[in-house]
């Protein structure tokens, strides 16, 4: 089934979607999110995520060493993530990239919303974020799916998720409408110096 | 985004929560319109002024008329607090609005210690006995007049911080002197009038168990009975591993829910979430404490309900859709908690230092039935042990088909676990 050396931590974000944290790089060239098993063709990671049964797997994302699964199905992720883990660790255990390099494109919609997005993450979303020693890096834009990573003050913060939701997605549905969704791939486990750091209760 | 006309909830949430997460998330599985309130101001506030607040949450009267000038403009639905003080802002907004939620005294006597024993003691629910006493009185000649074994505890901290059980006058005179330090420490003296004083309560033997309810109306819905395995005999409280269903007997779980049903009708509870500390010994339960609101830390992903209406099909519900259904009077699902058992460790803190690695985690995964390791503690942190400390540095999650394999795996899975501290 692959290696026991591969560590895979699932964190649920909601009961659609769900974040795994990979003990090793799975895609080097950016962001690659996937909407469709036909969009996975060719990317084994992907497609065996697709590939798993009764899951209702709507969209793949990978970047770095994380991988964003989002799932239509009602199936919990206490039965699906181990299936998910399988999954990647079975796509590690080829020599083939688990992950295919995204292919060059023509000029889309996306790069025009990329460049908005830019925009607006420089003008307006990291001055503010900056006032908490945080960071907001723009990763990418497909299919109108913005992906960012936090940084600094905003990874492993406790209020991150207010200052995603409330926040930066809020303003970006104000300032580009075309904008369909907002993934966050920061590994906020990695944090070392939280703005707000959570205790007990 | 909300649609124009989803019901919007204000929702509490100090800035220290772990709580975040699973209270926005599930906000927008509802498609509600969300405001969240902390006490200090997000960086977006003032861009985003319908959806960020900032209230102040130690003076709960101040706060509601804070949150009455935003709902002329935001009109509320509900409000809901997540921790003991939020809770008593939450009634404080929701008197003052007209929303669900739980008077002001009910709030204030759950969440001081002092006033939920008087209350629940002169309703005959069963609590240890308990005396009050200043912080600054003299420890030797209390030593000569309390029966032991006792345990003194402070007002209003939580998570069994500042928790100390004494055996004897020379055990007493210590726990005093230690808790009367933890009650100078400047974030715990901040809470002015409670940080002056202490209970001095008798040690009740027996299992101890974490009940969650949600009150509908004033009657409470049991939704899950946790057996904390490990004893919790003292010297120092710390929760470690709760389990869920609990293996205690039908007719003993029968007690414990109806003794936590007599607390909150004592305390004037009504609406929304409450989390109970009960212990149960050959005389029946005793309420330890009672809360208004849900268990804390990252626990809650230990519970699942599985919804069987809704449009949604047999599916997930957390808790917390289930606490914002409420706090907006939707509609509740037909639900119930899953059929398997499940289990939540809290990382007992190793030891005083800075935390500089944590080895063991794959291995701490791989263990069968382990769901998720999560360490909260970063990098560089000072881990501060109970009594004086207050964080966690993580969790472990698992479930199986007995309660027994799950506890059997979070223990096994935290034996892999290795701290480097220095």
């Amino acid at each position: 089934m692959g290696s026991p050396d591969i560590g895979i931590t699932a964190e649920p974000i909601d009961n659609d979607r769900c974040k795994f944290i990979v003990s090793q790089p799975l895609h080097a060239g950016g962001v690659r999110r996937f909407g469709s098993a036909g969009e996975a063709a060719g990317s084994p990671l992907a497609a065996a995520i697709f590939a798993i049964p009764a899951a209702g797997v709507a969209e793949v994302i990978v970047s770095g060493n994380l991988v964003t699964v989002v799932k239509r199905g009602p199936t919990p992720w206490t039965a699906i993530g181990k299936l998910v883990g399988a999954a990647i660790r079975s796509s590690l255990a080829t020599s083939a990239p688990a992950v295919a390099p995204r292919e060059p494109a023509a000029a889309t919609d996306d790069d025009s919303l990329y460049e908005r997005v830019a925009q607006l993450f420089e003008t307006q979303v990291n001055p503010m974020v900056a006032r908490h020693g945080g960071a907001v890096e723009l990763i990418d834009v497909q299919d109108g799916i913005v992906m960012l990573r936090m940084g600094g003050g905003c990874q492993g913060c406790g209020m991150a998720d207010v200052t995603l939701r409330q926040g930066i997605e809020t303003m970006l549905r104000q300032h580009a409408p075309d904008v369909k969704g907002l993934v966050d791939v920061t590994d906020h486990s990695a944090g070392s110096n939280p703005y707000f750091a959570s205790a007990k209760k | 985004m909300a649609r124009p006309d989803a019901p919007r909830l204000l929702l509490l949430l100090p800035s220290t929560t772990y709580r975040a997460t699973a209270f926005v998330e599930a906000a927008r599985q509802l498609d509600v319109a969300l405001t969240v309130a902390s006490e200090l101001p997000s960086a977006f506030e003032r861009e985003q002024p319908s959806g960020l607040l900032t209230l102040d949450f130690a003076d709960p009267d101040r706060a509601a008329e804070q949150a009455g000038v935003f709902a002329r403009e935001h009109p509320l639905a509900g409000v809901l607090g997540v921790d003991d003080d939020t809770a008593v802002v939450a009634a404080a907004v929701a008197t003052r609005l007209g929303l669900r939620g739980n008077p002001v005294p009910a709030a204030l006597a759950a969440r001081d210690k002092q006033r939920q024993r008087e209350q629940l003691a002169g309703a005959s629910v069963p609590v240890p006995r308990f005396v009050l006493t200043p912080a600054d009185a003299d420890p030797e000649s209390l030593s000569r007049q309390v029966e032991y074994p006792c345990v003194l505890k402070p007002l209003r901290l939580s998570a069994s911080r500042g928790v100390i059980r004494a055996d004897n006058p020379a055990g007493f005179v210590a726990a005093f002197r230690r808790l009367g330090a933890i009650l100078a420490q400047p974030d715990v003296a901040a809470c002015g009038e409670p940080a002056r004083r202490l209970l001095v309560e008798q040690f009740i033997p027996g299992p101890e168990v974490a009940l969650e309810g949600l009150l509908v109306g004033g009657r409470l819905r049991l939704l899950a009975l946790f057996d904390k395995p490990d004893p919790l005999d003292g010297p120092f409280f710390e929760e470690t591993i709760y389990v869920t269903p609990s293996r205690l007997a039908p007719a003993a779980q029968h007690a414990i829910a109806a003794t936590a049903q007599a607390a909150a009708t004592a305390l004037g509870l009504v609406e929304g979430p409450v989390h109970a500390e009960l212990r149960h010994n050959e005389r029946g339960p005793w309420l330890i404490e009672m809360a208004a609101r849900p268990i804390g830390g990252r626990c809650s992903a230990a519970l699942r309900f599985e919804s069987r209406d809704g449009g949604r099909g047999t599916g997930d519900v957390s808790l917390e859709e289930l606490i914002v259904r409420h706090a907006l009077a939707m509609d509740l699902p037909a639900f119930q908690r899953e059929d398997r058992a499940s289990g939540v460790m809290m990382i007992p803190v190793p030891g005083a230092g800075v935390l500089r690695e944590v080895r063991g985690v794959e291995a701490a995964r791989s263990v069968p039935l382990v769901e998720a390791v999560l360490i909260t503690a970063h990098q560089g942190q000072r881990l501060v042990p109970l009594p004086e400390g207050a964080r966690y540095p993580g969790f472990i999650f698992a479930r199986g088909d007995g309660a027994r394999e799950v506890e059997a795996a979070l223990r096994e899975a935290h034996r892999r676990l290795e701290f480097v501290m220095e």
